[in-house]
Protein backbone atom coordinates (compact mmCIF):
# COMPACT_ATOMS: atom_id res chain seq x y z
CA UNK A 1 0.00 0.00 0.00
CA UNK A 2 1.54 3.59 -0.59
CA UNK A 3 2.24 5.46 2.29
CA UNK A 4 -0.13 7.87 1.04
CA UNK A 5 -3.50 5.96 1.35
CA UNK A 6 -2.60 5.01 4.85
CA UNK A 7 -2.18 7.74 6.64
CA UNK A 8 -5.18 8.47 9.36
CA UNK A 9 -7.58 10.69 8.35
CA UNK A 10 -9.64 9.85 11.72
CA UNK A 11 -9.35 7.85 15.12
CA UNK A 12 -11.97 5.27 15.47
CA UNK A 13 -13.08 4.08 18.59
CA UNK A 14 -12.20 0.21 19.16
CA UNK A 15 -16.03 -0.53 19.06
CA UNK A 16 -16.19 1.59 15.91
CA UNK A 17 -13.47 0.00 14.10
CA UNK A 18 -14.86 -3.33 15.16
CA UNK A 19 -18.20 -2.44 13.25
CA UNK A 20 -16.47 -0.89 10.26
CA UNK A 21 -14.50 -4.23 9.78
CA UNK A 22 -17.26 -6.57 9.97
CA UNK A 23 -20.07 -4.28 7.93
CA UNK A 24 -18.23 -2.80 5.51
CA UNK A 25 -15.02 -5.59 5.46
CA UNK A 26 -16.26 -8.66 5.61
CA UNK A 27 -19.33 -8.75 3.20
CA UNK A 28 -16.47 -8.33 0.43
CA UNK A 29 -14.59 -11.38 1.76
CA UNK A 30 -15.29 -13.89 -0.31
CA UNK A 31 -14.60 -11.71 -3.82
CA UNK A 32 -11.42 -10.53 -2.45
CA UNK A 33 -10.69 -14.28 -1.60
CA UNK A 34 -11.74 -15.24 -5.47
CA UNK A 35 -9.36 -12.64 -6.70
CA UNK A 36 -6.21 -13.43 -4.22
CA UNK A 37 -6.70 -16.75 -5.47
CA UNK A 38 -6.31 -15.27 -9.64
CA UNK A 39 -3.54 -13.71 -8.99
CA UNK A 40 -1.16 -15.98 -6.65
CA UNK A 41 -3.07 -19.29 -8.53
CA UNK A 42 -2.37 -21.48 -5.41
CA UNK A 43 -4.43 -21.92 -2.66
CA UNK A 44 -2.41 -21.56 0.60
CA UNK A 45 -0.65 -18.48 -0.81
CA UNK A 46 -4.13 -16.96 -1.32
CA UNK A 47 -4.98 -17.65 2.12
CA UNK A 48 -1.68 -16.19 3.81
CA UNK A 49 -2.49 -12.72 0.97
CA UNK A 50 -6.35 -12.55 2.20
CA UNK A 51 -5.76 -13.07 5.91
CA UNK A 52 -2.72 -10.16 5.07
CA UNK A 53 -4.65 -7.87 3.90
CA UNK A 54 -8.07 -8.26 5.99
CA UNK A 55 -5.57 -8.06 9.15
CA UNK A 56 -3.65 -4.79 7.48
CA UNK A 57 -6.65 -2.89 6.48
CA UNK A 58 -7.49 -3.24 10.02
CA UNK A 59 -4.13 -2.33 11.10
CA UNK A 60 -4.83 0.87 8.92
CA UNK A 61 -8.49 1.47 9.04
CA UNK A 62 -8.10 4.60 10.76
CA UNK A 63 -6.83 5.51 6.89
CA UNK A 64 -10.26 4.22 6.05
CA UNK A 65 -13.18 7.46 4.99
CA UNK A 66 -16.17 5.56 6.07
CA UNK A 67 -18.91 5.60 3.59
CA UNK A 68 -16.30 5.74 0.71
CA UNK A 69 -15.70 2.63 -1.70
CA UNK A 70 -14.68 -0.01 0.65
CA UNK A 71 -14.25 -2.49 -1.81
CA UNK A 72 -12.57 -0.85 -3.84
CA UNK A 73 -10.07 -0.09 -0.91
CA UNK A 74 -9.64 -3.55 0.22
CA UNK A 75 -8.84 -4.40 -3.75
CA UNK A 76 -6.18 -2.17 -3.48
CA UNK A 77 -4.24 -2.98 -0.54
CA UNK A 78 -4.44 -6.71 -1.47
CA UNK A 79 -3.02 -5.93 -5.09
CA UNK A 80 -0.39 -4.16 -3.63
CA UNK A 81 0.09 -6.71 -1.08
CA UNK A 82 0.66 -8.77 -4.16
CA UNK A 83 2.86 -6.90 -5.80
CA UNK A 84 4.91 -6.21 -2.97
CA UNK A 85 4.99 -9.96 -1.16
CA UNK A 86 3.93 -12.44 -3.23
CA UNK A 87 4.74 -11.67 -7.26
CA UNK A 88 8.25 -12.69 -6.86
CA UNK A 89 7.70 -15.84 -5.36
CA UNK A 90 4.80 -16.57 -7.46
CA UNK A 91 5.06 -19.92 -9.33
CA UNK A 92 4.21 -18.00 -12.53
CA UNK A 93 6.39 -19.27 -15.02
CA UNK A 94 6.50 -15.71 -16.92
CA UNK A 95 9.34 -13.44 -15.69
CA UNK A 96 8.33 -11.32 -19.03
CA UNK A 97 8.99 -7.48 -17.89
CA UNK A 98 4.94 -6.30 -18.06
CA UNK A 99 6.43 -3.29 -20.52
CA UNK A 100 7.30 -5.67 -22.64
CA UNK A 101 4.53 -7.04 -22.69
CA UNK A 102 2.04 -4.15 -22.97
CA UNK A 103 4.36 -2.71 -25.75
CA UNK A 104 3.87 -6.03 -27.60
CA UNK A 105 0.12 -6.20 -27.46
CA UNK A 106 -0.65 -2.75 -28.27
CA UNK A 107 1.94 -3.27 -31.46
CA UNK A 108 -0.74 -3.94 -34.62
CA UNK A 109 0.46 -7.88 -34.27
CA UNK A 110 -2.48 -8.33 -32.26
CA UNK A 111 -5.15 -7.32 -34.11
CA UNK A 112 -4.71 -9.98 -36.38
CA UNK A 113 -7.00 -11.48 -35.15
CA UNK A 114 -9.50 -8.87 -33.30
CA UNK A 115 -12.28 -11.42 -33.40
CA UNK A 116 -11.11 -15.44 -33.12
CA UNK A 117 -13.79 -16.65 -35.04
CA UNK A 118 -15.44 -17.59 -32.22
CA UNK A 119 -19.29 -19.02 -31.91
CA UNK A 120 -21.31 -19.17 -28.90
CA UNK A 121 -22.45 -22.52 -29.46
CA UNK A 122 -18.90 -23.38 -28.66
CA UNK A 123 -19.12 -21.22 -25.68
CA UNK A 124 -21.74 -23.03 -24.11
CA UNK A 125 -20.31 -26.43 -24.61
CA UNK A 126 -17.39 -25.18 -22.61
CA UNK A 127 -19.03 -26.80 -18.62
CA UNK A 128 -15.85 -27.94 -17.49
CA UNK A 129 -13.25 -25.82 -16.35
CA UNK A 130 -12.00 -24.24 -20.03
CA UNK A 131 -13.14 -20.68 -18.83
CA UNK A 132 -11.38 -20.96 -15.89
CA UNK A 133 -8.18 -22.43 -17.59
CA UNK A 134 -8.32 -19.80 -20.28
CA UNK A 135 -8.50 -16.93 -17.76
CA UNK A 136 -5.64 -18.51 -15.32
CA UNK A 137 -3.27 -18.18 -18.43
CA UNK A 138 -3.09 -14.94 -19.19
CA UNK A 139 -0.44 -12.85 -17.82
CA UNK A 140 -1.36 -11.16 -14.69
CA UNK A 141 -1.83 -8.10 -15.51
CA UNK A 142 -4.38 -9.02 -18.22
CA UNK A 143 -5.68 -11.13 -15.97
CA UNK A 144 -6.27 -8.24 -12.80
CA UNK A 145 -8.12 -6.21 -15.57
CA UNK A 146 -10.66 -9.13 -16.54
CA UNK A 147 -11.40 -9.85 -13.13
CA UNK A 148 -11.80 -6.23 -11.96
CA UNK A 149 -13.96 -5.59 -14.47
CA UNK A 150 -16.26 -8.92 -15.67
CA UNK A 151 -16.25 -10.50 -12.27
CA UNK A 152 -16.38 -7.51 -9.29
CA UNK A 153 -17.97 -5.23 -11.63
CA UNK A 154 -15.74 -1.97 -10.94
CA UNK A 155 -15.99 0.69 -12.97
CA UNK A 156 -13.00 2.46 -15.29
CA UNK A 157 -12.35 4.95 -12.81
CA UNK A 158 -12.33 2.27 -9.86
CA UNK A 159 -9.72 0.42 -11.55
CA UNK A 160 -7.29 3.07 -12.49
CA UNK A 161 -7.63 3.87 -8.66
CA UNK A 162 -7.02 0.19 -7.84
CA UNK A 163 -4.21 -0.20 -9.97
CA UNK A 164 -2.37 3.14 -10.02
CA UNK A 165 -2.72 3.46 -13.79
CA UNK A 166 -4.26 6.13 -16.37
CA UNK A 167 -7.64 5.22 -17.33
CA UNK A 168 -7.13 5.16 -20.95
CA UNK A 169 -4.84 2.07 -20.34
CA UNK A 170 -7.43 0.50 -17.94
CA UNK A 171 -9.49 0.55 -21.43
CA UNK A 172 -6.67 -0.69 -24.06
CA UNK A 173 -5.33 -3.35 -21.60
CA UNK A 174 -9.36 -4.66 -20.85
CA UNK A 175 -9.55 -4.64 -24.64
CA UNK A 176 -6.37 -6.39 -25.10
CA UNK A 177 -7.07 -8.89 -22.32
CA UNK A 178 -10.82 -9.91 -23.77
CA UNK A 179 -8.73 -10.70 -27.17
CA UNK A 180 -6.33 -12.65 -25.70
CA UNK A 181 -9.00 -14.60 -23.64
CA UNK A 182 -11.13 -15.10 -26.78
CA UNK A 183 -8.07 -16.58 -28.85
CA UNK A 184 -7.68 -19.13 -25.94
CA UNK A 185 -11.12 -20.19 -26.41
CA UNK A 186 -10.99 -20.21 -29.61
CA UNK A 187 -8.10 -23.01 -29.68
CA UNK A 188 -10.03 -24.82 -26.85
CA UNK A 189 -12.70 -25.05 -29.22
CA UNK A 190 -11.08 -26.51 -32.00
CA UNK A 191 -10.06 -29.02 -29.57
CA UNK A 192 -13.54 -29.74 -28.98
CA UNK A 193 -14.01 -30.35 -32.39
CA UNK A 194 -15.44 -26.99 -33.80
CA UNK A 195 -14.39 -26.16 -37.30
CA UNK A 196 -13.38 -22.27 -37.66
CA UNK A 197 -14.08 -22.24 -34.06
CA UNK B 1 -32.80 -6.34 -28.95
CA UNK B 2 -35.13 -7.66 -31.35
CA UNK B 3 -33.90 -11.06 -33.71
CA UNK B 4 -32.63 -10.14 -37.40
CA UNK B 5 -32.49 -11.32 -40.32
CA UNK B 6 -29.26 -12.49 -40.67
CA UNK B 7 -29.29 -12.57 -44.45
CA UNK B 8 -30.02 -9.13 -44.78
CA UNK B 9 -27.28 -8.01 -42.82
CA UNK B 10 -24.10 -6.34 -43.68
CA UNK B 11 -21.77 -9.36 -43.72
CA UNK B 12 -18.71 -7.07 -43.37
CA UNK B 13 -18.00 -4.34 -40.99
CA UNK B 14 -15.38 -1.99 -42.00
CA UNK B 15 -14.95 -0.55 -38.51
CA UNK B 16 -14.62 -3.40 -37.12
CA UNK B 17 -11.88 -2.86 -34.30
CA UNK B 18 -13.76 0.52 -33.52
CA UNK B 19 -16.82 -1.16 -32.86
CA UNK B 20 -15.29 -3.71 -30.56
CA UNK B 21 -14.02 -1.46 -28.65
CA UNK B 22 -17.57 0.50 -28.44
CA UNK B 23 -19.10 -2.59 -27.48
CA UNK B 24 -16.74 -3.23 -24.49
CA UNK B 25 -17.45 0.30 -23.21
CA UNK B 26 -21.32 -0.49 -24.09
CA UNK B 27 -21.67 -3.82 -22.02
CA UNK B 28 -18.94 -2.15 -19.36
CA UNK B 29 -21.55 0.85 -19.16
CA UNK B 30 -19.43 3.01 -19.53
CA UNK B 31 -20.91 5.01 -22.19
CA UNK B 32 -23.98 7.21 -21.99
CA UNK B 33 -27.55 5.81 -22.64
CA UNK B 34 -27.97 7.75 -25.94
CA UNK B 35 -24.43 6.07 -27.74
CA UNK B 36 -25.86 3.06 -25.67
CA UNK B 37 -28.80 3.42 -28.28
CA UNK B 38 -27.74 4.60 -30.70
CA UNK B 39 -25.31 1.86 -31.44
CA UNK B 40 -27.66 -1.23 -30.03
CA UNK B 41 -30.27 0.50 -32.49
CA UNK B 42 -28.44 1.89 -35.63
CA UNK B 43 -25.72 -0.54 -35.74
CA UNK B 44 -25.89 -3.99 -34.12
CA UNK B 45 -29.32 -4.42 -35.89
CA UNK B 46 -27.38 -4.44 -39.37
CA UNK B 47 -24.16 -5.26 -38.88
CA UNK B 48 -23.65 -8.95 -38.67
CA UNK B 49 -20.12 -9.64 -37.15
CA UNK B 50 -20.89 -6.48 -34.43
CA UNK B 51 -24.28 -8.74 -33.57
CA UNK B 52 -22.43 -12.02 -33.56
CA UNK B 53 -19.51 -10.01 -31.27
CA UNK B 54 -22.28 -8.52 -29.35
CA UNK B 55 -23.60 -11.88 -28.54
CA UNK B 56 -20.28 -13.51 -27.84
CA UNK B 57 -19.04 -11.09 -25.74
CA UNK B 58 -22.17 -11.16 -23.28
CA UNK B 59 -21.97 -14.95 -23.09
CA UNK B 60 -17.98 -14.63 -22.10
CA UNK B 61 -19.26 -12.55 -19.19
CA UNK B 62 -21.67 -14.82 -18.27
CA UNK B 63 -19.22 -17.79 -18.79
CA UNK B 64 -16.81 -16.06 -16.32
CA UNK B 65 -18.91 -15.02 -13.77
CA UNK B 66 -20.78 -18.66 -13.59
CA UNK B 67 -17.42 -20.37 -13.41
CA UNK B 68 -14.81 -18.34 -12.16
CA UNK B 69 -15.83 -17.91 -8.43
CA UNK B 70 -13.38 -19.72 -5.84
CA UNK B 71 -14.90 -19.62 -2.20
CA UNK B 72 -13.20 -18.79 0.52
CA UNK B 73 -12.45 -21.40 3.20
CA UNK B 74 -15.07 -20.95 6.22
CA UNK B 75 -11.82 -21.65 8.67
CA UNK B 76 -10.03 -19.28 7.24
CA UNK B 77 -12.63 -16.35 7.92
CA UNK B 78 -13.13 -17.47 11.22
CA UNK B 79 -9.62 -17.13 11.83
CA UNK B 80 -9.71 -13.56 10.50
CA UNK B 81 -12.59 -12.79 13.25
CA UNK B 82 -10.95 -14.26 15.77
CA UNK B 83 -7.85 -12.01 15.37
CA UNK B 84 -9.74 -8.87 14.77
CA UNK B 85 -12.25 -9.32 17.69
CA UNK B 86 -9.96 -10.17 20.16
CA UNK B 87 -7.58 -7.31 18.59
CA UNK B 88 -4.82 -9.78 17.98
CA UNK B 89 -3.85 -8.05 14.77
CA UNK B 90 0.13 -7.51 14.84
Amino acid sequence: MEEADLVPKQQYPEVEKQQIFNEEFMPHIYSMYNFAYRLTLDQDDSKDLLQDTYLKAYRFIDSFQKGTNAKAWLFRILKNSFINDYRKKSKEPSKVDYQDVETYYNSEDVDRQITPDLRVEALRDMIGDEISNALNSLDVDFRTVIILCDLEGFKYDEMAKILDIPIGTVRSRLHRARNLLKEKLSTYAQQMGYKNA
Amino acid sequence: MSIPDKSKMKQDCPNQRDCLEKLHLILDDETTAEEKEHFLKHHLEECLPCYRNYHLEVEIRQLLKSKCNSTAPQDLIDTIKTRVSQNLVP
